[in-house]
């Protein structure tokens, strides 16, 4: 399995990676993935790979992705190139009628893409009092409710559970549910 | 005992190896893609109960002597830093190479192919084969692990510095790795004095330099005979049609793309430990294959130590690109091209117009919304619309987004450009105003061996160094001027930014916050005819702490008013700030709120009074 992650820096990829890297350490599986710090960090495009299974380079090739997670809409299409054919990708989206470009529709149907796109700062708005930092793991429950990504709810909860500091784990369970329950709502 | 395993980021990793191979003294300068390093030596010795000496250095070169002279009294020490770092500290490095060391000496230097955060693609290996040291080439956390132990054997067999050499893509990746127990070395500090052994006096040299050669010879046939688990080869399962030497990270690129083309006509050799390279392993690879490709990053580092190439594809003959990283799609291409296999990577028109149509670009890095640098920078520019802005190596030389940095070379080098700057324009008796800017870690890096020499000669400049209470671009580590240490509850002694710059012998001083950009734009002004008439350095010490301390300040709830806003993108050119963004449809500049944090400084920026204060909180 093979994940892409992208968005800004700030937005809690580093941390998605690690919930990542938990799951497959408890699974006992082999896993190699690379991130980004330092200057990338600052706001700017930021891109995670992430492979579980017999690998031995950290970086994914075009066309092999099997997931993408986008925490901002922009940086998910900038990256779809990524996904295999038949690949998922849930997005983070603030403009969502971007999505009806017809080349983009025509690209994603032809490479039978799926994307699944929520409005995350809308829904931390309305139901986290509008603290962004939970993008991510907002992100993650969604794909475990869309039965995409091989990895379970319980699987991620528990991993996120561990990592966390203790003042965010509370919190960050919550908008783990809120992405599920979105999913489930779709 | 069941072992234990877990999945580390690069950096980690070897952090965790080099506490486990009974390392006592570590010491380094923060610098991407190193800085995970040294806290990840903190973490592992005090969870382990491990006694380790574990410092963050003022710069390389003083981190990489600290090591030195720990090796020297029998201890196994530790020294890690970025590749422009190893500049810093190339004095020592090269001189250190001919000495006969006692305890194991780790030099570990990250590269950064592809120049994620840095200003070079230099090749480390390179400076080990000037230096004529051993080095290793790991191509995954998990061999990283394995070569710190053996780098120690090998500095102790052969008394010698060696060389580890991660790349940013084994710092950075994520993998998992397996712990082993901490080898227990329990040795005393033991310096028995010898001049000859411990002095670089030229004399020792006639010795020293025949004897570092030979070392350098029996470590070629070590690396020849007795490493194979670093180097080795994968033969082709059918006829090799190309045989690829692959070092570090492209060897790990060069097995998951074989595996995913489904290739079995392609050997691979890797090498491990490019320098001194097992110079007979490769040429019987390259004997028995009429078409070599070798693969490397960032330099010809390989290449250059083989000795026909005749039969050999590389840089030297234009079959890899000289610059940027190797990345699968790179290497995928290179492959067919070595093998004379047409290919192309079709690129699809569909989404190339959808992107283009809905103006989507990558988004470059930018100082964080309420940097205290934006408003310093802002100051700056609005004093001296026609200065000369020489800056430095930090967060701040971001400032180019607002057209406040002019030129920036290395670590420390604002101070000295501006030496530079203002001599030149004396000679021509028509000055004109330079300010130069450089971070709080970055002046006590580098900056106050310029600074003593622009007050020693008498050079007119303003110098602000803009103290934000944290090393911030590298992810937030302590220095002198805090007095805090690696780590948490250590405390050290401050060296107060003012103290160090008034012992300087700089009379001009005044300290600043950073926010109140009008006042600051006057003191600015007094600095520079400070400057000017009495042609001398002034200072001017912006402070506010860094957002990622995230301290609690009052929140300032502003918004751009759309009657005032003539749409002339002032405040986007020239203050920069991810909260506030411009509507291309109705050619009005807005409050992105996914980004304000309401530090309110921009309330100060709109020179048609646009943007306005809704409310105020805590102040």
């Amino acid at each position: 399995m093979q994940y892409i992650i992208v968005g800004l820096g700030g937005q809690g990829i580093l941390f998605t990676s690690r919930v990542l890297g938990k799951i497959a350490l408890k699974r006992g599986e082999n896993t190699i993935g690379s991130e980004e710090h330092g200057m990338a960090q600052r706001g700017g495009s930021v891109i995670s790979h992430f492979k579980i299974g017999p690998y031995k380079s950290p970086l994914i090739s075009v066309g092999d992705a099997d997931i993408l997670l986008a925490f901002d809409q922009n940086e998910g299409i900038r990256n779809l190139h990524f996904l295999n054919d038949g690949g998922h990708s849930v997005i983070n989206v603030h403009k969502r009628e971007a999505f009806q470009n017809e080349n983009l529709k025509k690209y994603l149907t032809k490479r039978n893409i799926s994307t699944f796109l929520l409005n995350g700062y809308e829904i931390l708005d309305k139901h986290m009092g509008g603290n962004y930092l939970f993008l991510n793991v907002l992100i993650l429950g969604a794909m475990s409710a869309l039965g995409i990504g091989g990895i379970c709810f319980e699987e991620i909860e528990e991993a996120v559970s561990s990592l966390s500091p203790v003042k965010f784990r509370e919190d960050n369970l919550r908008a783990l549910e809120l992405g599920r329950s979105v999913a489930h709502g779709s | 005992m069941a072992i234990e395993k877990a999945v580390l980021l690069g950096n980690e990793a070897i952090a965790r190896s080099v506490v486990e191979a009974g390392c006592e003294v570590a010491c380094a300068y923060p610098g991407t893609p190193s800085s995970e390093i040294l806290p990840g030596i903190a973490k592992f010795a005090d969870s382990l109960g491990i006694k380790m000496a574990v410092e963050w250095a003022t710069n390389e070169k003083v981190a990489f002597e600290v090591a030195a002279a720990a090796s020297f009294t029998g201890k196994r020490s530790c020294v890690a830093m970025k590749h422009v770092g190893l500049n810093v500290a190339a004095d020592p490095f090269t001189s250190l190479a001919h000495f006969d060391i006692e305890g194991g000496l780790l030099l570990i230097v990250a590269d950064d192919p592809g120049h994620h955060s840095s200003q070079t693609e230099q090749d480390s290996r390179l400076f080990g084969l000037f230096a004529k040291i051993p080095v290793f080439d790991p191509s995954s956390a998990r061999e990283a692990m394995e070569m710190v132990k053996d780098a120690y054997e090998l500095s102790e067999k052969y008394h010698i510095l060696v060389m580890l050499r991660p790349t940013v893509r084994v710092d950075h990746c994520r993998q998992d790795v397996e712990y082993s127990e901490p080898i227990k070395l329990e040795r005393s500090a033991k310096f028995a004095k010898d001049p000859k052994r411990w002095n670089c006096l030229p004399a020792n040299v006639k010795i020293n330099h025949p004897r570092l050669n030979q070392k350098m010879d029996a470590i070629r046939q070590d690396f020849t005979e007795s490493f194979s688990k670093y180097n080795y080869e994968v033969p082709a399962q059918e006829e090799a049609k190309l045989g690829i030497i692959a070092g570090g990270i492209s060897f790990a690129v060069v097995m998951d793309l074989l595996s995913k083309m489904g290739r079995k006509d392609i050997s691979v050799l890797k090498i491990g430990t490019p320098h001194p390279l097992p110079v007979d392993l490769v040429t019987d690879f390259i004997a028995r294959h009429k078409n070599v490709l070798i693969l490397e990053e960032t330099y010809p580092v390989i290449e250059l130590q083989v000795p026909d190439r005749t039969n050999v594809k590389g840089r030297w003959n234009g079959y890899v690109p000289r610059a940027g990283e190797l990345v699968p799609e790179v290497v995928e291409e290179i492959i067919h091209k070595a093998l004379g296999e047409d290919f192309s990577r079709p690129v699809d028109e569909d989404l190339k117009k959808a992107i283009e149509e809905l103006k989507i670009t990558p988004k470059p890095p930018m100082l964080c919304p309420g940097c205290p640098h934006r408003a310093s920078l802002f100051a700056i520019r609005k004093a001296f619309p026609d200065g000369i802005y020489p800056s430095d190596i930090g967060c701040y030389t971001l400032g180019v987004n607002q057209k406040a940095i002019d030129s920036s070379i290395c670590m420390g080098a604002s101070v000295t450009q501006s030496s530079g700057f203002y001599l030149a324009h004396k000679i021509d008796g028509k000055l004109r105003p330079i300010i130069a800017t450089i971070g709080d870690s970055t002046f006590f890096h580098m900056g106050l061996p310029g600074l003593v020499n622009a007050v020693y000669n008498k050079h007119a400049f303003v110098l602000a160094i803009l103290d934000n209470r944290i090393t911030a671009m590298t992810g937030g580590q302590p220095h002198p001027g805090t007095g805090e240490k690696l780590r948490k509850g250590e405390t050290g002694r401050v060296v107060p930014i003012e103290g160090a710059v008034r012992g300087c012998g700089v009379k001009f001083v005044r300290t600043v916050e950073s926010y109140d950009i009008n006042k600051n734009v006057e003191i600015l002004k007094e600095a520079w005819e400070y400057a000017k008439d009495r042609e001398e350095p002034a200072v001017v010490i912006f402070t506010h702490p860094c957002m990622l301390l995230r301290q609690e300040q009052p929140k300032i709830l502003v918004r751009v008013n759309d009657d005032t806003c003539i749409g002339c993108k002032f405040c986007i050119n020239f203050f920069n700030c991810p909260g506030l963004a411009f509507d291309e449809g109705s050619k009005k500049a807005f409050m992105d709120e996914r980004f304000c944090i309401g530090c309110g400084v921009c309330t100060n920026v709109c020179p048609h009074g646009a943007i306005e204060v809704i409310s105020e909180e805590g102040r």
